[in-house]
């Protein structure tokens, strides 16, 4: 009985020392450590864009496609260009054409660095938008595009609030949540979105995450890029090639 | 002792008051959230339907195609064939259902054609940017009212003689601005210990030598040569020939001043000096290309840099 009790004493030893090990190497990366694959897996389109910001200059074709297409009203954008420019000193400043034309005037003095960064709605997979709505209002669709129901919002201006990109405004004329589509008119009749179809030196991209011979799969493989805010867990699906480090 | 059967009175009204609460909450409920709500998640099913029912206002430059096939062709060729034709006259829909009748953007003066072109520090340096007091002096233009299509015509800005897309690759060909951000100067003196770059002479050295011996010698060889970046190490180099691509520094017009490059009085020009009608065909380079260049392009480097 003696001998019975030893062993079970050496055994519980065992598991107490095999479980404080599992405390200090951690199995949860091991067990996850399959790299994140893009897309969702489900049948049919995923999508997302992808912005190659080394090539973009600033003419805002993009934001003029994306009023004429959606009657978009003024003075409230769902996709805008900003400027950035690094100081000698290595302040960033960063600025965005207002005028009705959307035209960036050249500004005096010397610049260690300068680029534009075009930005929208990321719709991300885990929007915080979709979250905060209380009239379910704001939702994804299964192939990945945040939209805002436009017979549903009661224009609380939550989602406006919590979108960390601020990609949302309250449409001046209907006061409702409004937004990026994805110009899900066209993507849903295989139209390029009017920002994508505007811009002339091919800097936005836009596809099909499920589709791995789609041109947006193959250049994420190929190339490096940022997401905006990754650290917020929002998983957004704007990659941007070739971004600078001041953006965040 | 006298026990009385215990009354669930009470308890009957509760429940029924609960009863009745509950149908009502299932009847408002069933009034107040709308039809597909949750099919697919906590939202309007036919939201998504709804939000493919909005109109194409953008039709794309195949439907501009089906009549204004010559103009769509001349532009898929030049600098501009990447440029979507939306992108300037906006979006087409209505233009295109009223059959040409309909409204369409027609844009005027020179700040549309800065909204891209004007020099921004900020744009890469590869993308043709303009510094109009300069290029209006590079060219002798002394009218500052002078638009950039009096030159230029917007669908073939650059009267390309061929297709680009038919072009050869060749190595990257540098300016300054590449590298060094708002450097517009390519003249500027290289300093001491500057990484050697790919330079025209280095292959075509014979070419270069004598290019400055002749008229043209203050003119880069991308002027001419127009090279249109591709890759980080390559792009599309191209030698225009076509008489009106000379024109654009050499055309007689009033908005010229007296030191710009000698005006020509084009057609002409071609037509006094023409012995025979074939002559009726040719192109500048055809008489003048001694004016440039001695006529071997390809000479391969020899020996080192």
């Amino acid at each position: 009985m003696g001998d019975k009790r030893n062993t079970s004493r050496r055994e519980m030893l065992k598991l107490m020392a095999a479980g404080s090990a599992l405390l200090v190497f951690p199995i949860g990366p091991l067990l996850a450590s399959e790299e994140r694959q893009h897309g969702n897996g489900a049948k049919g389109p995923y999508w997302a864009y992808a912005i190659d910001t080394a090539r973009c200059i600033g003419c805002c074709a993009c934001m003029r496609g994306c009023r004429d297409e959606n009657d978009v009203p003024e003075d409230v954008f769902r996709t805008w260009v900003e400027r950035y420019r690094i100081g000698m000193d290595g302040e960033v400043r960063v600025d965005v054409a207002t005028s009705i034309d959307h035209i960036f005037e050249p500004i005096e003095g010397d610049v260690a660095n300068a680029f534009f960064v075009p930005k929208l709605c990321n719709h991300c997979e885990k929007s915080v938008c979709n979250q905060v709505c209380p009239v379910g209002a704001a939702f994804n669709t299964p192939d990945g595009v945040a939209l805002v129901d436009q017979e549903h919002c009661i224009g609380c201006g939550y989602c406006v609030q919590a979108c960390p990109y601020g990609s949302r405004f309250i449409n001046p004329h209907t006061h409702m949540a409004n937004k990026c589509t994805f110009c899900y008119h066209r993507i849903t009749r295989g139209l390029a979105p009017a920002c994508v179809h505007s811009c002339p030196r091919e800097v936005r991209i836009y596809g099909d995450l499920n589709d791995p011979k789609s041109k947006l799969s193959i250049l994420l493989r190929q190339r490096s890029y940022r997401l905006l805010k990754p650290e917020l867990g929002t998983h957004p699906k704007c990659y941007y090639l070739g971004l600078g480090r001041e953006v965040v | 002792m006298d026990t009385k059967p215990p009354s669930y009175r009470h308890t009957t009204r509760l429940f029924l008051v609960i009863g009745i609460a509950l149908v009502l909450a299932v009847i408002v409920r069933s009034q107040l959230v709308p039809e597909s709500f949750g099919e697919i998640g906590h939202y309007r099913a036919d939201a998504i339907e709804e939000a493919t029912q909005f109109e194409l206002r953008h039709l794309g430059r195949e439907a501009c195609a089906e009549c204004h096939d010559d103009i769509v062709d001349l532009h898929a060729k030049d600098a501009h064939a990447r440029v979507p034709c939306e992108s300037c006259h906006g979006a087409g829909a209505k233009h295109v259902a009223a059959e040409g009748d309909g409204e369409i953007h027609r844009p005027e003066g020179k700040q549309v054609c800065l909204i891209c072109h004007r020099m921004l520090a900020a744009r890469p340096g590869e993308f043709a940017q303009i510094d109009v007091e300069a290029h209006f002096a590079f060219v002798g233009v002394e009218d500052p009212q002078t638009l950039c299509v009096d030159c230029h015509s917007p669908h073939e800005p650059l009267f390309m003689d061929r297709d680009l897309r038919q072009a050869r690759l060749h190595p990257l060909i540098h300016r300054c601005r590449d590298c060094h951000i708002g450097r517009t100067d390519d003249t500027l003196p290289r300093p001491e210990g500057h990484p050697a770059i790919f330079e025209c002479d280095y292959c075509h050295a014979e070419v270069a030598a004598g290019f400055a011996e002749r008229p043209h010698n203050g003119v880069r060889c991308t002027a001419c040569h127009l090279f249109f970046k591709e890759t980080e190490s390559a792009g599309r180099i191209l030698r225009d020939s076509d008489p009106r691509f000379c024109l654009l520094c050499h055309r007689d017009a009033p908005f010229r001043s007296d030191d710009a490059p000698p005006g020509i009085d084009w057609p002409d020009h071609r037509e006094t000096m023409a012995e025979d009608d074939n002559d009726l065909d040719k192109r500048c380079i055809d008489c003048h290309q001694d004016r440039i260049h001695p006529l071997q392009t390809r000479t391969a480097a020899a020996g080192e840099e």
